[in-house]
């Protein structure tokens, strides 16, 4: 038997009934997965790697900080305007490991 | 296993978050929203937060702020406490899985700060009547 729905589902099922908000609900819903996947990704691939977020900024040139904004907080502009546009064009971006990447890093 | 989310109830039968929510703007009340929804399908840690849902610290640690941050307005906060458990724990907090329980929200001005007497008034208070209750008080 399908559970009752509790206060909050009732809540949320009123505002989704309303195509307008259902809609923005979807949109942003999608841009925020998408950039948690990249962002998991990455952060991910770092890991694998056996790299600190300061080793990475310092293998692409950037302040550490920098890095632990994007792995770790919302200090990514131009990545939120990135997936926007994608979402508003229906297209994905994803990270894809390459086939020919380098060997993971072992313990010393 | 699945997460649900659910308001916490206070002991007169309110249910300060969906007043809350019912009280803010509708874009925001939307951002909130989706955040908790994020949140429900893809429960800590595998949800990067992105500055959206963080782990709160000090006298807060425990909860988990939601965050609708509108620049150069108001910044609006949703307080949360997961609830999780073994499933006989859970039973007898009145679940049949783990949840995120909304406590209350607050709204501040952009660059300012909560006091630690906002955060015990308005989210600890009512936190700790929800963590010494069972089942726990939710708003059915």
């Amino acid at each position: 038997m399908p559970k009752k729905p509790n206060a909050y589902e009732r809540y949320l099922a009123e505002q989704m009934a309303d195509p307008e908000f259902r809609a923005e609900f979807e949109r942003e819903r999608r841009e925020i997965e998408t950039i948690d996947a990249i962002v998991n990704a990455l952060d991910g691939l770092r890991d694998e790697r056996g790299l600190t977020k300061a080793e990475l900024a310092r293998q692409i040139g950037k302040n550490p900080a920098s890095v632990r904004r994007l792995l770790t907080a919302s200090g990514n502009p131009e990545l939120r305007t990135v997936v926007a546009m994608a979402n508003a064009l229906d297209a994905d971006i994803t990270i894809v490991r390459r086939s020919h990447g380098r060997a993971r890093r072992t313990a010393a | 296993m699945a997460w649900g989310v659910t308001f916490y109830r206070s002991s007169t039968g309110k249910v300060p978050a969906q007043e809350f929510l019912a009280t803010s703007p509708p874009n925001v009340r939307r951002k909130l929203l989706v955040i908790l929804e994020v949140v429900r399908a893809a429960p800590p840690p595998a949800f990067s937060g992105g500055g959206m849902w963080e782990a709160m610290h000090g006298t807060m640690n425990g909860y988990y702020e939601v965050r609708a941050t509108r620049p150069g307005r108001r910044n609006y906060r949703l307080y949360c406490i997961l609830d999780n458990g073994t499933k006989t724990e859970l039973a007898k907090r009145g679940f049949d899985e783990p949840h995120i329980v909304v406590i209350n929200g607050l709204v501040k001005a952009n660059a300012s700060l909560f006091s630690d007497g906002d955060y015990r008034r308005h989210v600890r208070k009512l936190g700790e009547h929800y963590r010494a209750t069972l089942p726990r008080p939710v708003a059915a």
